[in-house]
């Protein structure tokens, strides 16, 4: 069995059944070698990039391992923005790339580049092989160390030569995991019994986890109030009515209002992120804060805990949640007051727009959260879209929402729709995307086409970067600058050339039709929404300054200043 | 990256045992100076399949945030901080 055997043989062997990739000359022993096997299903991207997104998409929606496969050189270059995705958000990947033969590296070879150097900073760990014999237990490491602890991409790189030599070795035997320790959580408990005004503040650490169930258990037995980042939106269920939703830049008035006046914050699988918490020093100024993540690093990393909890979410969950159930926390009057900010300061649910009016992106997205089933998984791309999603739509799981959270990657929504739709190919899955964001992977129709993947695809269409174009104008004193896109494709048009049928709105009375027709039509659909340039997204809190100083809507006379917002 | 002036940053001493393996060094180096810190001085010996690895760093922020970035790494098998020069301004 050769190295590029090898390979297949340790996907089959931990069940891996779809890989994303493109094929190139040093990474051609594997494709050879894939044509004889049957057991896994290769997706062919249109670029690199797509690959990586697509496989992170399919780990987001599955909690599996995502695989995706490139050549040396441009193709491994290509990867690495979709890697660096999943780093940012500790997604497991599994990345193969081929090299140039051993001979040749460091000889400046024909698509040669030094993999190894140009990603250190964007995995989790990565191998270059330098002996086939060694790659057996390197794919097994490699396997095991994605999904263990807080997941990430892990990166092997190896020459075509060693693709193609007879491995003597065989893989050796699987190590069994480690039993989750529980800390003790005798001291946390009683700062929690202690406070007054406790609050939970939940990330993407939970579903990394696979703690969902615990993390509901505990809310429901804890009924603490609680916000989420951007990753742990769903963390709560869509129907808790002590969940205050998205804190941050652009979270709620409520969410953002009650950490600042919690007098502890109990943090639950997040990092504290600036985007989230703004300037630090007058983030949760007169709060205690509890700290329980799976990586040791990330606690007192930007915030000292006054006490901190590393180990398994399950687990430590689980015992909050027992102790809790025994004795309840006596916060009554602080969850009344969180709720009564959930409903002055929450997000709006109204729709007032008059029939004939312009679309505004938040009318759009919560129609499309009523109307869509709830299983629904939406990939989104980065902008003021991504900001109306994580606000609007009401998301029963953190795993049905998939955003590039911390590296903020435009072109992320197309790609991992696709992922997300070979991860479940029952699912409905929906790309919500900007125009922007949309052509930075708008090859990836090819794709959907392809594999007629029932991918619906929504566009929202400011002709602009919306986003900068929002910053310009509040904290560049108007001064547009590289923004316009009104030059932009014909999207009903280029959908249709890829055999994707493609239907336009324009006017709100125009939206559940839209939406009711792209759901209904079996195959991929293209769904082409004109949105006003001059939306912005509310509230906004400058980069840089604190929640406190939250910018809310100006009062307009038009129509769509109508709607409530935070 | 570190934006202070290294004249005036606390001066670290670190002992780091890792993995011999491809691009081990440059990982370490990597990380050390993305979290913040600079390499004053560095002495390098093999020991088995492993590598000992003594560093001299100066940087404004936290040493403990280092070490427990450097102990994430897959390679790293243990960090140790000589505490005695701990937040002691390089003089030289």
């Amino acid at each position: 069995m050769n190295g590029a055997q090898h390979i297949l043989e340790a996907f089959h062997r931990h069940q891996i059944t779809t890989v994303f990739g493109y094929p190139g000359g040093c990474i051609m022993p594997l494709y050879d070698a894939l044509v004889d096997d049957v057991g896994v299903e290769h997706v062919l991207c249109r670029h690199e990039q797509a690959c990586a997104l697509a496989a992170d998409g399919y780990a987001r929606a599955s909690g599996r391992l995502g695989v995706c496969i490139a050549t040396s050189g441009p193709g491994a270059t290509n990867l690495i923005t979709g890697v660096a995705n999943a780093h940012r958000d500790s997604v497991p990947l599994l990345v193969i790339t081929g090299q140039v033969p051993a001979p040749l590296i460091g000889t400046d070879a024909f698509q040669e580049t030094d993999v190894l150097g140009m990603t250190l900073g964007i995995v989790k760990h990565s191998y270059l092989v330098e002996d086939a014999n060694a790659l057996p237990g390197i794919l097994e490491d490699a396997i095991n160390l994605a999904q263990s602890g807080r997941p990430g991409p892990v990166w092997i790189d190896i020459p075509k030569d060693l693709l193609l030599a007879e491995v003597q070795t065989r893989a050796p035997a699987r190590p069994p995991r480690p039993e989750p320790a529980c800390p003790d959580i005798r001291e946390a408990l009683a700062l929690l019994r202690d406070a007054r005004r406790p609050l939970l503040y939940s990330g993407g650490g939970v579903s990394l986890a696979h703690a969902e169930a615990s993390f509901r258990a505990f809310a429901e037995a804890s009924g603490l109030p609680g916000v989420t980042t951007l990753k742990g939106i769903g963390n709560a269920g869509k129907h808790n009515p002590d969940d205050l939703g998205m804190l941050g830049m652009h979270g709620s008035r409520a969410a953002n209002r009650a950490v600042d006046e919690c007098d502890l914050l109990l943090v639950i699988g997040a990092r504290l992120d600036d985007r989230a918490t703004g300037r630090l020093d007058g983030f949760a100024a007169n709060a205690r804060l509890i700290h329980i993540d799976a990586d040791a690093a990330e606690i007192g990393k930007l915030r000292p805990a006054d006490v901190a909890l590393r180990g398994d979410l399950n687990a430590i969950l689980g015992a909050f949640t027992e102790a809790l159930r025994q004795t309840p926390l006596a916060i009554e009057p602080w969850r009344k007051q969180c709720r009564e900010w959930r409903t002055t300061g929450g997000f709006a649910t109204a729709d007032n727009e008059e029939p004939h009016a312009p679309i505004t992106g938040p009318a759009f997205v919560r129609q499309l959260s009523r109307i869509a089933p709830d299983d629904t998984l939406i990939a989104c791309d980065v902008g003021q879209h991504q900001m109306w999603v994580a606000q609007h739509y009401r998301f029963d799981h953190p795993r049905h929402h998939l955003t590039s959270g911390g590296l903020g990657t435009m072109g992320f929504g197309l790609p991992a729709a696709i992922g997300a739709q070979f991860a479940d190919r029952q699912a409905t899955v929906i790309n919500v995307s900007g125009d922007g964001s949309f052509m930075m992977n708008a090859q990836e129709l090819a794709t959907i086409r392809r594999y007629q993947l029932p991918v619906k695809l929504i566009i929202l269409d400011n002709q602009c970067l919306g986003m900068v174009r929002q910053q310009q104008e509040l904290f560049y004193n108007n001064r547009e600058s590289q923004i316009d896109l009104d030059d932009n494709p014909d999207f009903v048009a280029m959908a249709r050339a890829f055999d994707i049928p493609a239907l336009h709105i324009e006017r709100t009375d125009q939206i559940r039709r839209g939406i009711e027709t792209i759901l209904a039509y079996r195959g991929p659909m293209l769904l082409h929404v004109a949105i006003a340039r001059e939306d912005n997204v509310w509230p906004i809190v400058k980069p840089g300054a604190s929640n406190r100083e939250m910018i809310d809507q100006p009062r307009r006379t038009t129509n769509a200043s109508k709607e409530q917002v935070a | 990256m570190n934006t202070h002036n290294p004249s005036s940053a606390p001066s670290y001493q670190i002992h780091c045992r890792m993995t011999q393996e491809a691009a081990a060094l440059e990982r370490l180096c990597q990380v050390v100076r993305v979290r913040g810190f600079r390499i004053h001085q560095m002495a390098v010996h093999t020991a088995g399949d492993h590598l000992e690895i003594a560093l001299t760093l100066e940087g404004a922020r936290p040493i403990a945030m280092l070490q427990a970035q450097l102990e994430k790494l897959h390679s790293v098998a243990e960090v140790c901080l000589a505490m005695p020069s701990l937040a002691r301004p390089r003089t030289a």
